[in-house]
């Protein structure tokens, strides 16, 4: 018997293990019979009407009241359909009946379900483009009941005739009744990128508009609410949230091509303010669709946008990359920010800014997108991710572009004429799966094509979610091109699923569905957030409700829903599993808000300074880098140079000015004065005062860096001993330090390491500029005691890219030990011992783990008497990852015997390494490999091993990189214990972390800043850290504190954060590569 | 008796001498092709114009060494090209030197191309021609063997040019100022070959040797000389009168760009032509044609053209990224009309001096010099293109021709063509000079 119950459970297991979440229905079973069917022409097709591809749409509504929600398809050119739930995952085609095939002969595009009337039953508005005037015209039908309607567009105002993508309704005016925003789209790329002159002119045809429900009448009011109508505009996608959760509802647009998308913020007065540049660092280029929900459960909705980027490396081989920094340049120089083209993830920070981790979280390549769609589908509570993607001609195909010429002649050699269908057919055309990710709740999620059951690949456009058998999770509908519609059932539910709860929500007025109305769920602790707006994902609409999984909690704690009009509803206890309909009704007063009191408050500056840009672009000197050296700055250090009891500081210059001594008066003000190093001709890569000669007053020593145009064993990369001078200044010494410019340097740490009584340095060297990644010389200089240096041999003088170091005595033997990280090189531990240093890495650490490291911080965290240690290293949120399993690898040689160093980055792509390096660029590098690779695809699967020969390889130098993360070890006497950080210490390379108790508890705390923008364009600008404060509970666990808590906005690449003394409080300076000081008062 | 004798033996050796003349002729109009193959291939490849003009000088240079070692009224390379290789005269060497020579053409071409093996199927057509002629097959095979050996030798000395170093030379950064080179639309390409001064020129001493006058001072006030100048650009290609459709025939004839760039939203295709120096090429070849020259001075007259399109592009490059002048359409679309495009794409690099200019004039001075300063001709070489042939006069009236294109196609000012044509000019007599001096004969009394 007992063998028949565990087999019985084991086959359950496996059974319930084996069905995925997801069921194709066939239109057979459905009645669901729909494809958006495209005939490509001589007359009509792609070079004709350039957004020819992009798809129809899907929209859902409960037509006919009767609790089951039906759906509307549109299709480009064939009629439209409208299919009524019959229930049982039943439809009938009820189009014709019901009048809704759309204008014949016509090119429709979005579809989108509202009661525009108010009287209950939701009605259908179909936009309309194409080329041909006379067959545009949106489309407008009245819900009459029982199946009927009729097309009233001209009467309500509403039968606009520019390109239309979708419209949205909402009430932006929080008067009670629906207003309709239009989304429009100009119909001819603009190549030239000078176009700030057109940007204030105003397209009749293309530029979004914004209609005021007046009465029941929609008037156009776009002139006087800001919104931006230029012909630049090729709107793609729509939503709307309430993005700063101010209780009126902001719009966001996304644009293809060079023109951002616009994030207009509701400013309450029926003006809207274009507030993207403010709020995001960087942007997908080629928006699609976008979806704004809140991923991670903190009350505050994020924004994920869609772009182009393939995920396998195939693929990414053979298309048009970004590769061109001039006309990058250009983008960002004429305000049209940075745009990098793979999915955004724009987590919301709740001040205002937002931290893109599309790469951290794992979904920010999934192919030519168009339809997000954030949702729970498997009703554990967190969000999932589902993305349709598809193109019917890969025309960004790189072999495509660079020999369609050759066709051409060919043609001609033959006296063949050259049809346009050839050109178009040409193309590759390929079917693609869909995209389905579930939420892991840590930010990260996991692709769960496989396991849910989405592998059927097809040219996909928009895509909605539904409940459409009432059974508490929400099935997919998904528009293709070409093929039959798909329709998923999600067996959740029927695999005794998780709990659920769909709140339906009846407003008052004329906005009937409560569009707008926020329904916080309050369950096992965490707290679930839902905004009512259909308007999301592309082409199409969601149903008005908001829809809550919670896996195995079985109640609702409460359930909180904020009406339009900003009253609040709390129900307590609610059970789960069932739909909850709610008429807006008792009513309680508004919650007042809490002032927060933060850890730091943004102060104004205390010293004006703003770096200027440097602009050097060091790819232009080595072609196959992937980050670049050039900026260092700003240097801060501090000390007292005049010893009156108040912090001084030195400051690096810029191309404009040299570095400066800023002189703390009384009263809070600085004086500067001295001219320390010209950075038009060296770049300062470190500072550090110490009195290096023994008088008793501190001097500077400043160690040279870099890369630009500078040569190894020239002046411009020797450091500087500046002698103080008693008189509050500082003065250039001579032939006090050796000659150290073999190299660039990155770090300069005084100690007395021989105990004799003056302070010795330590000095990184960095990298040799032009000649990257060859191994510099960092040095160990001794002070004579009279501030004469000289450089002592060690085991660590050649090793590696060093980046940074901390003197500590880490064994209590009295000599201070030496920390040491670098890029491509592990935290090493060398211990100061009476015969030299010598190497204790492998004793300290478990395993060698090389990464990016950047900065190394040392203190007690757990307050053991024993100093712990804190690395910053590159982060997870990039494109390149790496691990022990899967290392990030780095070949270097003068393969070509040209006197130039050639680098070969291979990383990881699904289990396979391949070099970073596209074939452009490899070509560009080494000559003699334009004969080796005749075409893109002959590159796209290239590994190493076909680039050289074994003895090539063998012959190279190699290094090696295992660990990307930001760690923190804690001091167990003669070895290192690592500790996890939260998720966000990894959203950026970590450049500079500060221990203190800042928030005053008595635990030490950590502050990581960073970020890193000059990078390859593949990788694009990783700017999501805005200062991440960890809040210690000082046993060496670390809590992350948001950014509104924290009270930290830090922008740009952090080059130097000090604490600073000034008029007895005490101020956080950082100095970022680009902007004005930043500076922060602590607690 | 001996009448039948000598009646037989002027038969045989009359259709000797057809079979022998109908080889010549097949050998010599062989020639034409043969350059033409490379020149698809550097089509398909996308060379771009300095850089095919290396390619054409190193192929037809090994075909004339080995032709020159021959034919002793011809004057070997060394002698006019500065540190060419000596290699001694040959006696009889059961090769066919013809054949090398047209065979090492091709093989060059397949060596140095990076998508030379396309020129597997020209060599296979050429074996074809020679079997139908009747070559032995002994004597093919020799001289196929000789080809090839012309063809390392070229290769081995090509090395030298420091080609091999531009990879590793700083790239090119754009000034940012407004009177400077900036990429153009619709790609903003990267500049093309910003290093190319240091490749070693084959007759002239120095890159900078003949530098051009001053270019017109950059200026945004409309009373000034370079407004006057960008304005003419503008106010030419608004031209929609019988005038400006002349004009832009011409631009297309001479646009030559390996590579313009069509978009319509996301797709981006490239439309291919073969480079100013291909088309000047394929004139030489043409002329050698209606001059009826034989095989040996149809290569002559080919390599000495090549030759100087070699020079001609090291000297106008150096000049170009000396100067770094900013394109017509860029100081257009800033200063005067946002949405003007020029008739023919801008090819991205900079503006001063033109490049056809000087090549066109270059050209046309050594084949003046060659084959006669009048000579009726008819440029069918843009055919394939859909363009149809121009007929001309004399090689200067097709380099004027040439030059003044680049202003009707909008992509220079007037100053950039005519400050070409001097330079162009005067690189074209230098040469001339050197070839006079080496003894290099006019091809054709005139």
């Amino acid at each position: 018997m007992k063998y028949f119950i565990v087999l019985a459970m084991l086959l359950a297991g496996r059974a319930s293990a084996q069905s995925p979440l997801f069921q194709l229905l066939p239109a057979k079973e459905t009645g669901i019979h729909f494809s958006n069917d495209i005939a490509e022409t001589e007359e009509l097709n792609v070079l004709s009407y350039e957004y020819f591809y992009n798809g129809g749409g899907v929209a859902v509504g409960d037509i006919n009241n009767d609790g089951l929600p039906d759906l509307f398809f549109t299709a480009n050119s064939k009629p439209c359909k409208l299919f009524l739930n019959l229930g049982g995952l039943k439809f009938k085609d009820i189009t014709h009946e019901a009048g809704m095939e759309g204008r014949p002969n016509s090119w429709k595009t979005g579809v989108t379900m509202a009661d525009v009337n108010g009287d209950g039953l939701p009605d259908i508005y179909i936009c309309y483009s194409g080329k041909n005037a006379a067959q545009r015209g949106n489309q407008l039908f009245i819900n009459h009941g029982n199946l009927h309607f009729t097309e009233e567009a001209a009467a309500y105002g509403l039968n606009d005739s520019g390109y239309c993508t979708q419209a949205a309704f909402f009430d932006y005016d929080n008067d009670g009744d629906l207003d309709m925003f239009l989304l429009r789209h100009s119909v001819k790329k603009i190549d030239n990128m000078e176009l700030a002159s057109h940007r204030d002119e105003q397209d009749p045809l293309a530029g979004d508009k914004l209609f005021e429900n007046a009465g029941g009448h929609f008037v156009d009011v776009s002139k006087k609410t800001g919104l931006r109508q230029s012909p630049l505009t090729y709107g793609l996608g729509i939503a709307i949230a309430d993005i700063n959760k101010d209780g009126w509802p902001d719009v966001y647009v996304t644009n293809d091509y060079n023109e951002p998308d616009y994030l207009y913020l509701n400013n309450h007065n029926g003006t809207f303010t274009d507030a993207t540049a403010s709020s995001f660092r960087h942007l997908a280029q080629f928006s699609m669709g976008v979806d704004i929900a809140d991923i991670n459960n903190d009350g505050l909705p994020d924004v994920l946008n869609l772009d182009m980027l393939p995920e396998d490396n195939r693929r990414q081989k053979s298309l048009q990359l970004q590769e061109n920094y001039e006309s990058f340049q250009l983008m960002t120089g004429q305000g049209l920010q940075e745009q990098y083209m793979r999915n955004m993830l724009q987590l919301n920070n709740g001040d205002g800014t937002f931290s893109e981790i599309g790469q951290l979280a794992g979904i920010f390549a999934t192919d030519w997108s168009w339809c997000p769609l954030l949702a729970d589908f498997d009703n554990d509570g967190n969000k999932d991710v589902f993305i349709t993607n598809g193109y019917l001609r890969d025309y960004t195909n790189k072999d495509f572009l660079r020999y369609w010429g050759d066709y051409k002649i060919r043609k001609a050699m033959d006296r063949e004429p050259v049809k346009l269908m050839d050109l178009v057919q040409a193309m590759p055309a390929s079917m693609l799966k869909k995209y389905i990710f579930r939420n892991n709740g840590d930010l990260t999620f996991t692709n769960m094509q496989a396991q849910w059951g989405i592998n059927q690949p097809a040219v996909s456009s928009g895509a909605v979610y539904a409940d459409l058998d009432n059974d508490g999770d929400l099935d997919l509908v998904v528009n293709n091109i070409n093929s039959e519609a798909f329709v998923y059932r999600n067996m959740s539910s029927e695999q005794g699923g998780a709990s659920w709860l769909t709140v339906k929500l009846a407003g008052k007025g004329g906005n009937t569905a409560a569009i707008g109305a926020k329904v916080y769920a309050y369950a096992g602790g965490k707290v679930q957030y839902a905004e009512v707006n259909p308007a999301r994902g592309y082409l199409g609409c969601v149903p008005a409700e908001a829809h809550f999984g919670f896996g195995a909690t079985k109640t609702a704690d409460s359930v909180i829903v904020v009406w339009p009009d900003q009253q609040r509803q709390k129900m307590e206890g609610v059970a789960l599993n069932r739909k909850l309909v709610l008429k807006e009704e008792r009513v309680e007063a508004q919650a007042p808000p809490m002032a927060l009191k933060t850890v730091f408050s943004a102060a104004a500056p205390l010293i004006d300074y703003k770096p200027e840009g440097f602009g050097d672009n060091d790819f232009k000197r080595q072609l196959l880098m992937l980050f670049m050296y050039s900026r260092t700055g700003p240097v801060i250090a501090s000390g007292d140079v005049n010893k009156d009891g108040r912090e001084d500081l030195f400051i690096s210059g810029d191309k404009k000015r040299p570095g400066m001594l800023y002189l703390q008066q009384a009263g809070g003000k600085f004086e500067t004065t001295g001219a320390i190093v010209h950075e038009d001709s060296s770049t300062v890569a470190a500072a550090a005062f110490f009195d290096a000669n023994g008088d008793g007053w501190p001097d500077l020593y400043i160690a040279k860096g870099g890369y630009s145009l500078w040569e190894p064993h020239t002046a411009t990369l020797q450091d500087e001993l500046w002698l103080n001078d008693t008189q509050g200044g500082l003065r250039r010494s001579e032939g006090m330090v050796p000659d150290l410019s073999a190299n660039s340097k990155s770090c300069v740490r005084p100690c007395d390491y021989d105990g004799d009584g003056d302070i010795d340095l330590f000095v990184g060297g960095r990298v040799i500029p032009g000649q990257y990644p060859l191994t510099p010389e960092s040095y160990l200089l001794t002070n004579d005691g009279k501030g004469h240096f000289t450089v002592t041999t060690t085991p660590f003088q050649h090793i590696g890219m060093v980046t940074d170091a901390q003197w500590i005595d880490l064994d209590g033997d009295g000599r201070k030990d030496l920390i040491l990280c670098g890029e491509f090189m592990p935290v090493m531990v060398f211990l100061n011992t009476p015969n030299g240093f010598v190497d204790k890495t492998s004793a300290w650490f478990d395993g060698s783990q090389p990464g990016f490291w950047n900065t190394l911080t040392v203190a007690d965290l757990d307050g053991d008497g024993k100093p712990d240690l804190i690395a910053g290293n590159m982060g997870q949120n990039c494109c390149v990852k790496f691990s022990g399993k899967e290392p990030g690898e780095l070949y270097f040689a003068d393969f070509d015997h040209n006197g130039s160093i050639d680098p070969f980055f291979n990383f990881y792509i699904q289990g396979v390494s391949y070099p970073f390096v596209s074939r452009d660029e490899l070509n560009e590098q080494m000559y003699p490999m334009r004969k080796k690779f005749n075409s893109y695809k002959d590159y796209s699967n290239a590994t190493m091993k076909d680039l050289f020969s074994k003895e090539e390889l063998a012959a190279a130098g190699k290094l090696t990189v295992t660990q990307d993360r930001t760690m923190c070890w804690l001091n167990k006497g003669g070895h290192f214990v690592a500790v996890d950080l939260p998720v966000q210490a990894q959203f950026a390379p970590v450049t500079r972390v500060l221990a203190g108790d800042f928030d005053q508890d008595g635990h030490p705390d950590l502050l990581l800043l960073g970020n890193h923008s000059d990078n390859r364009l593949k990788i694009g600008s990783i700017d999501a850290n805005y200062g991440c404060f960890l809040k210690g509970d000082g046993a060496g666990g670390f809590r992350y504190v948001p950014q509104p808590v924290s009270g930290l906005s830090v922008k740009g690449d952090v080059k130097s954060a000090v604490n600073l003394t000034v008029d007895g409080k005490k101020y956080l300076v950082i100095g970022a590569s680009e902007g004005a000081l930043q500076f922060y008062r602590e607690k | 008796m001996k009448k039948l004798i000598w009646v037989c033996l002027l038969l045989t050796t009359g259709f000797a001498g057809v079979a022998q003349k109908s080889r010549d002729r097949a050998l010599t109009e062989y020639l034409r092709p043969a350059v033409f193959s490379l020149t698809m291939v550097m089509v398909h490849d996308v060379v771009n114009p300095p850089a095919a003009s290396r390619y054409y000088a190193y192929v037809l240079l090994g075909a004339y060494d080995l032709v020159s070692q021959h034919n002793r009224s011809l004057i070997r390379p060394n002698a006019f090209v500065r540190n060419y290789p000596f290699g001694a005269a040959a006696g009889d060497t059961g090769y066919d030197y013809r054949i090398a020579a047209a065979w090492s053409i091709l093989e060059t071409g397949k060596v140095m191309l990076p998508s030379g093996f396309m020129l597997q199927e020209e060599e296979k057509k050429f074996l074809q021609l020679l079997k139908k002629e009747k070559w032995p097959q002994a004597v093919i095979d020799r001289s196929l063997a000789a080809g090839r050996k012309a063809t390392d030798k070229v290769v081995a000395w090509s090395k030298g040019d420091h080609y091999s170093l531009l990879s590793a030379k700083l790239r090119y950064t754009p000034l940012k100022k407004d009177s400077t080179w900036y990429p153009t639309p619709p790609a903003y390409m990267e500049a093309v070959e910003p290093n190319w001064r240091i490749i070693r020129p084959m007759i002239v001493d120095s890159s900078d040797q003949f530098m051009p006058p001053p270019l017109a001072h950059f200026s945004t006030d409309t009373s000034s000389e370079f407004w006057r100048l960008a304005k003419e650009v503008y106010t030419l290609s608004k031209d929609t009168g019988e005038r400006g459709a002349y004009e832009k025939t011409i631009a297309g004839f001479w646009d030559c760009n390996p590579f313009a760039i069509q978009t319509s939203g996301h797709m981006m295709i490239g439309n291919k032509k073969m480079s100013p120096g291909g088309h000047w090429m394929d004139i030489a070849a043409i002329a050698a044609g209606v001059k009826g020259l034989d095989f040996d001075h149809t290569v002559e007259a080919q390599t000495l053209v090549a030759v100087t399109l070699m020079d001609a592009f090291i000297c106008c490059w150096d000049e170009k990224f000396r100067s770094n002048r900013v394109r017509p359409e860029t100081f257009i679309n800033r200063h005067m009309d946002a949405r003007w495009q020029p008739y023919l794409q801008t090819p991205p690099f900079p503006e001063y001096t033109s490049g056809h200019s000087v090549i066109s004039t270059a050209s046309a001075e050594v084949l003046s010099y060659l084959l006669g300063p009048r000579l009726d001709y008819t440029d069918n070489t843009e055919q394939l293109w859909d363009i149809q042939p121009r007929s001309f006069h004399s090689f200067r009236e097709a380099a004027e021709e040439a030059a003044i294109s680049r202003l009707y196609g909008g992509i220079h000012y007037r100053d950039g063509v005519v400050s070409g044509q001097v330079q162009g000019k005067a690189i074209g007599e230098y040469i001339v000079k050197r070839l006079q001096g080496a003894g290099v004969q006019p091809l054709s009394l005139y």
